[in-house]
């Protein structure tokens, strides 16, 4: 179904039954003396409530379509994740570079003369906050 | 007397040459991050809170304060310049575009300007004397009242920021039960961590605010093609004195509303604009050219936005509850400097207190001195294109969640909530209540099984104690209120359906 309030009832429903089935593994106590899993659970089922509001009360307003589109977050997401990996296995000057090659296919328009020299801006950057702000950067 | 004994002696620690140079530094990064387009408040300090890492913890709030309101003034100059809204400048969109469009922008940027700065010295009045005040109510707070003030917190928020309380409901409950994941303080078990060593401490608050805020907001402009006309024209700032006379009124007006606004719970500076801006076209002189670009649209709700941004710190350093998503940013950057905001905290660390709130007025000076003047330069961030810039945000992202514990796990929890948080954007999902609900969560539980444990399993603590008794009513007249508003737009719906269609979105969700 491709309304916007129903998939967002859904998709609350599924995170409390995620949250609060998980909760039921650890120890529930009694409210006087709450283990671990009571509070969760508590906070699961009203927000289950509340999904299940939504996702009944979206059939009696106006419907709105989803609307997404998979490639810009996916680049983007690609383009951290690979920051992440390349700066741990080799160093986050090769990272940067990669961010930036990365993610600017998500952009309106591509260059590779730009993204060089936004590449070199951001490692000079970097070298600043390492050397002025003291932040321990791998980068090299 | 004492006051302003405080005071100067809240001065002498902000006046050194130290804090001085942070404040400014805070004030004029925060603007040009604010000017960035879809960067609030929000997401610019969660940007550049690792930049205070590294500073003393005086100087670091002083900072930090600088960045908020700069943030937020720079967002105002967007909104007038370009008509790009942020959730902080909805309102300055209105008039202040209008008067660009007459080409009066030089005159809409000195009026928020000045009007920030009225706006400002009123709220500081009422923090400076507010606060110790609220303070001692503070310890008047049991586990219970901390209960019912948390919710009420939540119940508002919710309703304030996306309009519908049960969207802003679901989305503080999932904060909070985000909040949960880690370990457990009671007993010890580690909950949520799918049995990852560095989820053991929780999730990282700065990875939620990027994700859902920086990184969610980039893909959004991405989406859109976003393609912005730099702002090319004459900027022309002193304004005539009658000019000037025209703003003082409603100058003040947007002030005493925002200070009173921004103390409540769920209040703050959006709220606080659009009251303002109500007002005016009540009450002014001029409200007849309200909405066409006039000074009185523009300096209201710049005074109001501004003071209820000052004073929506005194609940969190009198009681320790955050009201908003901004403070409770602001609360997790004092805790990681060590410092537990709450009743004690001005009887503990007087200087920090003080200091902070002599730097805001400090900081107003700066904003107006340095910014306002500048602020045709600061413009020129524009002429950068969206694929040089969004690039560069995306790595201070990841610089910003690398640095807190110089761990590269940190960015992929970032790049998680990102993908979360553009779902979220997607589904029309705000934020923000998430934001506030992960920050009270574990405070919410700890007190939560406090007076439980106190009633022994009694859920009547709530009703017996006088504070939390008069909370929760209040929360129970907005949910009873906003269910008859629903069942009214829908039956309304029912008998003219294509006419109401348009009303029953922003009554009832």
């Amino acid at each position: 179904m491709n309304s916007r309030n129903f998939v967002r009832g859904v998709v609350i429903m599924a995170l409390a039954l995620l949250f609060g089935i998980v909760a039921l593994n650890y120890k529930l106590g009694t409210l006087g003396r709450s283990g671990a899993g009571m509070f969760p659970f508590m906070v699961s089922c009203a927000l289950f409530v509340v999904g299940l509001i939504t996702a009944v009360r979206s059939f009696f307003i106006e419907r709105l379509a989803v609307d997404y589109d998979v490639k810009n977050i996916a680049l983007v997401l690609a383009s951290l994740v690979g920051f992440a990996v390349i700066s741990e296995y080799l160093n986050m000057i090769l990272g940067i570079v990669f961010l930036v090659f990365c993610s600017t296919f998500a952009g309106t328009s591509y260059s590779v003369f730009r993204n060089i020299k936004i590449s070199v801006c951001l490692i000079a950057i970097a070298f600043a906050f390492k050397n002025f702000l003291g932040l321990s950067l791998p980068l090299y | 007397m004492e006051l302003l004994h405080n005071l100067a002696f809240g001065f002498e620690q902000a006046l050194t040459l130290q804090n001085l140079l942070y404040c400014a530094l805070g004030c004029t990064v925060g603007t040009l991050i604010g000017l960035l387009p879809g960067l609030g408040p929000l997401s610019t300090i969660s940007l550049l809170l690792p930049l205070t890492y590294s500073i003393p913890a005086g100087g670091a709030f002083i900072m930090l304060a600088g960045i908020y309101y700069g943030a937020q003034y720079g967002d105002s100059v967007s909104a007038i310049t370009m008509k790009i809204p942020h959730a902080s400048s909805i309102v300055a969109c209105i008039d202040g575009y209008q008067m660009t469009l007459k080409g009066k922008t030089g005159l809409a940027l000195f009026t928020a300007g000045i009007s920030s700065f009225i706006g400002g010295t009123v709220a500081i009045v009422v923090l400076a004397t507010m606060a110790p005040m609220l303070g001692e109510v503070g310890f008047l707070f049991g586990p219970a009242d901390y209960c019912a003030l948390m919710l009420l917190g939540f119940f508002c928020v919710s309703f304030v920021s996306s309009g519908s309380l049960l969207n802003g409901l679901a989305m503080a409950m999932i904060g909070v039960l985000l909040g949960m994941i880690g370990t457990d303080v009671n007993s010890g078990v580690a909950r949520y961590t799918m049995n990852l060593a560095f989820l053991q401490d929780g999730v990282g608050l700065i990875s939620i605010a990027l994700g859902c805020f920086g990184i969610a907001e980039v893909v959004k402009n991405l989406d859109n093609k976003n393609v912005l006309t730099p702002f090319n024209g004459k900027i022309k700032l002193m304004p005539t004195w009658p000019e000037f006379k025209r703003i003082l009124p409603s100058a003040l007006r947007g002030s005493v509303i925002g200070s009173v606004l921004g103390i409540l719970p769920g209040g703050g500076p959006t709220i606080a604009q659009f009251a303002a801006y109500a007002a005016d076209k009540k009450f002014s002189k001029y409200k007849h050219e309200i909405g066409t670009g006039c000074i009185e649209g523009v300096a209201g709700q710049a005074a109001a936005d501004e003071a209820a941004a000052r004073t929506s710190f005194i609940p969190l350093m009198a009681i320790g509850i955050p009201e908003n998503a901004v403070m409770a940013l602001m609360m997790a950057a004092f805790i990681v400097k060590g410092i537990q905001p709450g009743p004690n905290m001005i009887a503990s660390h007087p200087d920090l207190f003080w200091g902070l709130v002599a730097s805001m007025w400090i900081g107003n000076c700066f904003l107006v001195i340095l910014n306002v003047p500048l602020v045709r330069y600061w413009l020129s961030v524009f002429k950068i294109p969206y694929v040089v810039l969004f690039p560069a945000i995306l790595f201070f992202c990841c610089i910003g969640t690398y640095s807190i514990n110089n761990s590269l796990d940190d960015i992929y929890t970032t790049a998680v909530f990102g993908l979360i948080g553009y779902l979220f954007l997607r589904l029309d999902m705000e934020a923000a209540p998430l934001m506030l609900g992960f920050i009270l969560g574990p405070m919410l539980e700890e007190n939560f099984r406090r007076a439980m444990l106190l009633s022994r399993g009694d859920f009547n603590i709530f009703v017996t104690r006088p504070i939390s008794a008069t909370l929760l009513s209040v929360i129970s007249i907005v949910v009873i209120w906003q269910t008859t508003a629903f069942f009214r737009a829908a039956r309304k719906n029912r008998n003219k359906p294509a006419l109401v269609a348009e009303e029953v979105a922003p009554a009832a969700g």
